[in-house]
Parts: structure tokens; C-alpha cells; sequence
């Protein structure tokens, strides 16, 4: 009995002894908040989403570890930026993580580790024109407007 | 009466290799110098010609006068134009705006507001007293319609009267105004006012509009930044007005806002200034939601051959990912 208890008391974090977060800790990257977001995305995109080879990088530029993967086979690398939503953001970083050459998806961690994940492209996209199918709404629109007039 | 000139932006050739150039007039018709007027520090336009000239060049700006024959709603507004500080600028270097208040306006003008004010004093005062009358009247028709024929009540009827007489106020939000509704004034022989004649180009820029009033220097760098993407934009062809309702500096139309809706809504900052994830995640969120895409727009770190810095963009866009 105590020998159970002495047992659960050692075993360590689950997180700790992953494969995945050992690796992205020998990356050397001292915020361990970003490093434990990271983490927690490395999970939904590899066991979640079911991305494809999900790995770790660090960026030297912003001192944090960023994630590369495939949303299918074949399909081309994306990068996503992990970030604790309690760390600042400047444009200047978002311009690095583009300046790699991927698609990139900025994904923000809440404390309570709700994923949010945020497309951002470089340059000027124009967004989805409106879906049909358009109508004539006819003389009842028209006689609603002329009545507010 | 009226000239319709229908006007059409010529773009410059070229524009390929250089840094994007502001749109400017065809060489065929002169360019045109608006006359800007200033309430406060606000730069506004007058000339129907002058909302012309300026919605030619690309600039929108914003109406804010009340229309005389349908008061009390804000749904279609008159002149005058009020302009952008960025599309000020724009124009003034442009050398396309003459401040219209020049030229010995200000006596005139001071002397016919004057004139103004004591022709409203006057009327007022015919006004109470016709009033006043109105009020003595309808007294004397009430107290002595009930009483036929006896003299009794005569005593408490003058006192009623005198009570009234010495009690009456007239205020001034009772006072009817006349105002005419004809086509005259700023319309009707236009040229003639010589208050708003403007010939003479603003030559003295930058530190023209700094002088005016003193702003902070954060102000002044924001400021800064909002016209360098003013004016990259606007030579992109894009049309802007203001963001207010979207949270944004800018809306970015792909033309005319009469004809199109707003692709893009801008958003100013320095490359180094700091946001929280969740302000990026809400200001995108709500451009998904009205089908624009979020651009975050900072001056610097693009250089053009030709030596001037550019504005670099980035769009947020839906990632649809659940």
C-alpha cells in the first residue's frame, strides 16, 4: 500500500518525460511558458488533427520554438507560431515567421489551454467574395426601405 | 446650369518600376487646386466643384452638413466635405489645396455675423411681444366667456392680466427661425464670393500642419505611420475612409465605395509595437464576421529602388480550423 502511494507520488509529469517535449527542452529556449504552448500544439496537430511530420525548430530571431508540419500527405509544410496569450505580439515577429517561407498559422494558448489557431499571409489577400445565390428581394425590400425613409 | 464634368483618373505610366506613385489628374485637363476651409482646426470643402475635383483624385472623404428640405436624420448628408488629415496632407502636397479663408474675409465676415445677430435680437423681441399679446387674449376670451354680463370678476380679471404681464418669459428655443431653402448661397453665383475664392496654392507643407496645433510626439508618430499607408494605398489605387465602426484606421475599397464593399480593414503599427494575441485574434475575428480581411499595415523595412521605404501587410484571414 504505501509502496503504491510512494510510487504516485514519484512518477513524474506525463509532459515531462514525453519524447516530443524533451526534445523541443533540448532546444534551449528559456520562456518554458512558450515551450509548454508549444507542446500542447505539437499535441492537437500530431494526435488531434492528425498532421503529418510534425516537428520542432528553434527561431533565433525570436528566441522561441516554432512547429513545422503537413495537414495531409503530400500537402505542402506550414509553420505555426505557438504563443501563450498572456506574451506580447509584434508585427515584427509575425514578419519573421513569414519571412521562412511557409504558410503560417499564428496559434494563441489560453491558461486554460484552448487552441486558437490564426492564418496570417503576407501581402494583400482579398477575402471570399459572397456565396450566391443572389436575389431579387422585390418590392417588399423596397417598400420596407421607403417606409423607414 | 450646372457643369458636369465627367472627369476620369488617368494613371501615370511607369508605375511598374517605381515605388507606387500617388494617382494623379490626366495631363490634359490643368490640375486643380480646392479651396479647403477651416472650422477649428477641421479641413473642410465647400465648392461643389472642389467634392469633385477631390473624389477624381481618389479621395472620399466625409460629409457632414444638414440638408435644409430633410432635417432631422443622418441617413443622406450635404456639404460640407470634411477631409482626412491624411487626405489634407495628400493634397496640400500635391500643391492642390489654397486655404479659402484668405483675403479680407475676416472683416466682412465678422461684420455680416454682426449684422446676423442683431437681426435675430430684433426678431426675437417682436417675437415676445406678439406672443405676449397672443397669451393677454386668449386670458381675457377664457375669464370672460364664462362670466356673461356681470361685472364681478373685472377686479381679479386686470390682476390675473398684470401677474401675467409681469411673470412672462419668451425663451429663446421658442423663437421661429426663417430659413430659406432656395437654391442660393454657395450654389448661386459661387464665383462671386469672394471669401471663397482660392488661387494660390499652400506652398509651405509639412510643417504648415504641424504648426497649427501641438501634438505629442506619440500622436505625431502615429500620425506619421497612418499617412505613409495612407499614401501607399491610395497609390495602389485603392480608395480609404475612415474605420470607426470596424475598429481600424482604415477601410481599403478596390474603388469607388459608391460601387464596391470595403475588402480590407486597415490597421496601423509600428513594426516593434507590442499587441496581445487575443486583441490580434479579436480584431480578426471580427473582420471575418463582415467578410473583410484584417490588414496589419507598418511603414518600413521595404526598400524600393528608388530609395522610398514602403509599408509591409500582413492579411488575417480564416483558418477554418475548428
Amino acid at each position: 500500500m504505501s509502496e503504491v502511494s510512494h510510487r504516485a507520488e514519484e512518477a513524474p509529469n506525463w509532459i515531462l518525460v514525453h519524447p516530443a517535449y524533451q526534445q523541443m527542452k533540448s532546444l534551449e529556449v528559456e520562456d518554458s511558458a512558450q515551450v509548454h504552448a508549444a507542446f500542447l500544439v505539437y499535441m492537437d496537430l500530431s494526435e488531434v488533427r492528425q498532421w503529418k511530420e510534425v516537428s520542432c525548430v528553434k527561431s533565433p530571431e525570436l528566441q522561441v520554438v516554432l512547429l513545422e508540419g503537413r495537414e495531409k500527405e503530400g500537402a505542402p509544410i506550414q509553420t505555426v507560431f505557438p504563443l501563450p496569450t498572456h506574451r506580447p505580439l509584434s508585427h515584427q515577429s509575425i514578419r519573421h515567421v513569414l519571412d521562412r517561407g511557409f504558410p503560417m498559422l499564428l496559434c494563441a494558448v489560453a491558461s486554460d489551454s484552448t487552441l486558437v489557431y490564426q492564418r496570417m499571409t503576407d501581402g494583400l489577400v482579398t477575402p471570399d467574395p459572397p456565396t450566391g445565390p443572389f436575389q431579387d428581394m422585390g418590392r417588399r425590400q423596397h417598400r420596407k426601405r421607403r417606409k423607414q425613409q | 446650369m450646372t457643369d458636369h464634368k465627367a472627369s476620369v483618373p488617368a494613371q501615370t505610366e511607369g508605375m511598374e518600376q517605381d515605388p507606387p506613385q500617388v494617382v494623379g489628374v490626366s495631363d490634359s485637363a490643368p490640375p486643380q487646386v480646392v479651396g479647403v476651409s477651416r472650422c477649428d482646426s477641421a479641413p473642410l470643402l465647400w465648392r461643389d466643384q472642389d467634392l469633385r475635383a477631390v473624389r477624381v483624385r481618389g479621395l472620399v472623404g466625409a460629409l457632414l452638413g444638414a440638408l435644409p428640405r430633410t432635417p432631422r436624420q443622418n441617413g443622406r448628408l450635404g456639404r460640407p466635405l470634411l477631409l482626412l488629415p491624411e487626405e489634407e496632407r495628400l493634397l496640400t502636397e500635391l500643391h492642390a489645396t489654397a486655404n479659402a479663408n484668405q483675403g479680407g474675409g475676416g472683416v466682412q465676415l465678422s461684420l455680416q455675423v454682426k449684422q446676423h445677430l442683431e437681426e435675430q435680437e430684433r426678431s426675437l423681441e417682436e417675437q415676445r411681444v406678439l406672443a405676449l399679446q397672443d397669451r393677454k387674449s386668449a386670458l381675457l376670451h377664457a375669464m370672460t366667456s364664462s362670466h356673461t354680463g356681470s361685472l364681478g370678476p373685472s377686479e381679479a380679471l386686470r390682476g390675473r392680466l398684470e401677474a401675467l404681464h409681469r411673470s412672462f418669459t419668451f425663451p429663446r428655443g421658442a423663437m421661429a427661425v426663417q430659413l430659406s431653402t432656395a437654391r442660393a448661397g454657395l450654389h448661386h453665383c459661387h464665383e462671386d464670393r469672394a471669401f471663397l475664392r482660392a488661387q494660390q496654392p499652400i506652398t509651405v507643407q509639412h510643417d504648415f500642419l504641424r504648426a497649427q496645433q501641438p501634438i505629442t510626439a506619440q500622436h505625431d508618430s502615429k500620425a506619421a505611420a497612418r499617412y505613409q499607408v495612407f499614401r501607399d494605398l491610395r497609390g495602389r489605387g485603392f480608395y480609404l475612409t475612415s474605420a470607426g465602426k470596424f475598429g481600424g484606421d482604415f477601410l481599403v475599397y478596390p474603388g469607388d465605395p459608391l460601387r464596391f464593399h470595403a475588402h480590407f480593414i486597415a490597421v496601423v503599427l509600428s513594426l516593434d509595437s507590442s499587441l496581445s494575441p487575443l486583441d490580434v485574434l479579436a480584431i480578426a475575428r471580427l473582420g471575418s464576421n463582415v467578410k473583410k480581411t484584417v490588414l496589419l499595415c507598418s511603414p518600413g523595412g521595404v526598400q524600393y529602388p528608388g530609395g522610398a521605404g514602403g509599408v509591409q501587410y500582413t492579411s488575417l484571414q480564416w483558418s477554418g480550423m475548428v
